[in-house]
């Protein structure tokens, strides 16, 4: 299993919990050949150090601050994604900054790193996705999947499954 | 005169905030500022009591087993539950493997760098770093040539001009007082560390059976079996692999941070002048099989060593005389946190601003007090508290650390007593994990094999009314939770967390906060770069250290 998805988030701050609950919402929901591993990433940083190892491609899921309206998406590869973790809209970005700097200091950095990022209605206190971004689910979603055929690995909807 | 404020995180909210008035190259008064949670209770209030510790356990990025902890013994202290010897043996070794996880991570990522110039270790010799590091340690990664590829790989950082996690430091700054040598040693071991910490959490996979947010606590023991026989429990097979985790913890400490520290502190020695506090709280932690916690809980009170008191939950009260809340029976009135409210009254200047108002309420952090007294809590207290009531191992360490270094006990009450302080009791818990194990490999052996005590798993069992309590002496001090349960709900739940008591405001009475009490009197060389400011501050291993890195300064 060289494949990850990783949610990152706080799941009491509303819109921040969008990356757990996608990470969850994958988990409950869809069978992978090959399989993959799906992580709720939480707010921990350096925690999170033995997946980044571990995979040889990555997909993060976070809200981000692009300046746009709220329900924004945007895919960032690479050497794309550091600009953006420097506008920091939560605590746990100070994490997610320092663990991928430390990963690149160490060398563990994944081939592939993908940040499927959305911004944020709302990080109030409160376990609800705002609607907007609630409504977003299904984009994120399928952005990830298509990312995922893309590595070649198959989604199926454990509803679909026989 | 200046005013220095230290912002790390402007934009966001959960941050620490200082500001320190600072006068011929002193430090005259500091002000501690921080966006601590607003209180859980919206979230928490109506929810049934078992299921608290899921969420109270997201609540901070850094610890994430800590909370969980204090909130299921919160609930069975009000459902007066006992928990089966097992299950306090696992979580004792949760909470040990996150300790000694947590006090090294804190001193190589978080601290270190406040006493060691990275870009000053590119002009070390690899040759000499080499004899120093032989000359201290018996660590086996002590080569001339490893020494040289750690440089080199430094050099390639510098030269890209991506410092990354190095980007934020004061390099070259007077107060860094290293050699070269000893520069390079400690960014070899900061990347040792990093290692080294990403083996050493999969015991928290294994006990947690997930981490981050590990989920087999339980009211009433834990929610992981305990079989010899079974292949999905704790058995044989994962005793062996405990005890390879906790074997790796011994030899870091006691190999690498140990000496480290000591090596690092010998050059700082008159950081014993600097960043003390008089009254320290610790709640003790680890019991044994009789209830007893293996490091002792007590109140130091004016620096007295002789006399160590007992603590007692009742005697906590909560102030926001000066922080943005208030209390419907007035602001200058105390609350014990059973009674505790969180209604937010913020009167400070419209962001963004330049300053605090610090005449008026300035912080979102409460000030709790201990009999009307403010307490540092953490590493620090702990260490006091044991070695004043005789605790074999922690005295044994800190003797040792204490004529190492050529000072007596009283200049533990300092900015290098709490960082050595943090470094004794990783090395006491790293071994105490070994009889953790060993209790419980003999308790399997012996047929126990109770996980979890259910009896008052159905609400039906509770009483109509109960109020409880859960300490734990987590790595950066005290933690409580109090939790109030009416018809089978929570009806309030309160924290009070280890920052809120170092980093508090002042309170009814005007006294400082432990941290606004240590960085009195902190030398500042130069006021653009307050490298000093951060040496104490860090010290407490204070929430946001990780946003720390972060730094702007404004003078006035």
């Amino acid at each position: 299993m060289d494949i990850g998805i990783i949610g990152v988030g706080n799941i009491l701050m509303q819109d921040e919990g969008v990356g757990p609950k996608i990470a969850e919402f994958l988990k409950t929901q869809y069978f992978f050949d090959p399989e993959i591993e799906i992580i709720d990433g939480g707010t921990l940083g350096l925690d999170l150090l033995p997946y980044i190892e571990k995979f040889k491609k990555i997909i993060l899921i976070d809200i981000v601050d692009f300046h746009k309206e709220p329900g924004y998406i945007k895919i960032l590869k690479g050497e794309e994604i550091p600009p953006y973790l420097k506008t920091k809209l939560s605590v746990h970005h100070v994490g997610v900054q320092d663990l991928l700097e430390v990963a690149r200091f160490m060398g563990v950095m994944p081939e592939e790193l993908v940040l499927i990022g959305i911004q944020p209605e709302t990080i109030d206190l409160g376990l609800d996705l705002s609607e907007t971004v609630a409504g977003k689910i299904s984009e994120l979603v399928n952005e990830i999947l298509k990312i995922l055929n893309d590595w070649g690995i198959k989604c199926v909807l454990q509803s679909h499954q026989k | 005169m200046a005013r220095l404020v230290i912002d790390p995180v402007t934009r966001i909210e959960g941050h620490l905030r200082c500001e320190a008035v600072v006068s011929d190259g002193k430090v005259k008064d500091a002000y501690s500022s921080c966006t601590m949670w607003r209180g859980i209770e919206p979230i928490m209030k109506g929810r049934d009591p078992r299921e608290a510790w899921v969420f109270v356990q997201r609540l901070c990025g850094v610890c994430t087993t800590v909370h969980a902890i204090a909130s299921i013994r919160a609930v069975e202290d009000a459902l007066k539950i006992k928990v089966p010897r097992n299950a306090d043996l696992i979580r004792n070794l949760i909470m040990a493997n996150q300790c000694v996880q947590d006090h090294v991570i804190h001193f190589y990522h978080l601290h270190a760098l406040d006493w060691v110039d990275v870009v000053s270790a590119l002009k070390a010799d690899p040759a000499k770093t080499s004899e120093l590091a032989k000359s201290i340690s018996s660590w086996p990664n002590n080569s001339t040539t490893y020494f040289k590829a750690v440089q080199d790989k430094l050099k390639a950082f510098v030269e890209r001009g991506q410092l990354g996690i190095f980007s934020n430091g004061y390099w070259g700054h007077p107060a860094y007082k290293l050699p070269p040598e000893a520069n390079l040693m400690a960014v070899a071991h900061y990347l040792e560390a990093l290692d080294w910490q990403k083996e050493v959490i999969k015991m928290m996979a294994i006990l947690g059976a997930k981490n981050p947010h590990p989920q087999t606590f339980l009211v009433g023991g834990m929610a992981i079996p305990v079989d010899p026989e079974s292949q999905n429990a704790i058995n044989a097979g994962t005793i062996a692999a405990l005890n390879k985790y906790a074997d790796m913890g011994i030899e870091f400490v006691e190999k690498i941070y140990i000496p480290d520290l000591l090596a690092v502190a010998s050059f700082y020695k008159d950081w014993a002048n600097y960043g003390g506090n008089k009254n320290f709280l610790a709640c003790g932690e680890y019991p044994d099989a009789n209830g007893k916690l293996w490091l002792p809980a007590g109140i130091i009170k004016n620096k007295n060593l002789k006399e160590i008191y007992p603590v007692d939950h009742k005697n906590i009260m909560e102030y926001i005389t000066r922080s943005y809340y208030t209390y419907s029976k007035g602001d200058k009135v105390g609350l014990h946190p059973w009674d505790g409210e969180t209604t937010p009254n913020y009167t400070g200047p419209k962001p963004p601003y330049e300053y605090l108002n610090v005449d008026g309420k300035y912080s979102w952090g409460k000030a709790p007090r201990y009999e009307e007294l403010p307490m540092e809590v953490g590493p620090l207290a702990r260490v006091l508290v044991a070695y004043a009531s005789g605790h074999k191992e922690v005295k044994e360490v800190t003797d040792m650390v204490m004529k190492k270094l050529g000072i007596g006990p009283e200049a533990l009450f300092s900015t290098l007593g709490r960082t050595a302080a943090r470094g004794i009791i990783a090395y006491v818990t790293a071994y105490k994990i070994k009889d953790f194990i060993s209790e419980l490999a003999t308790n399997m052996k012996n047929g126990d094999l109770k996980i979890a005590n259910t009896e008052k798993w159905d609400p039906k069992t509770w009483p109509a009314e109960a109020k409880g309590m859960g300490w734990h002496d987590a790595p950066r001090g005290a933690l409580s939770h109090y939790i109030v349960i009416k018809n089978k709900k929570i009806e309030n739940y309160q924290m009070v967390v280890p920052s809120t008591w170092n980093l508090s405001p002042r309170d009814h009475k005007g006294q400082r906060g432990p941290v606004e009490e240590a960085l009195e009197g902190t030398p500042v060389a130069d006021s653009k770069q307050p490298l000093e400011l951060l040496r104490t501050i860090h010290s407490f291993d204070p929430c946001m250290a990780c946003g720390m890195h972060i730094v702007e300064v404004k003078e006035e």
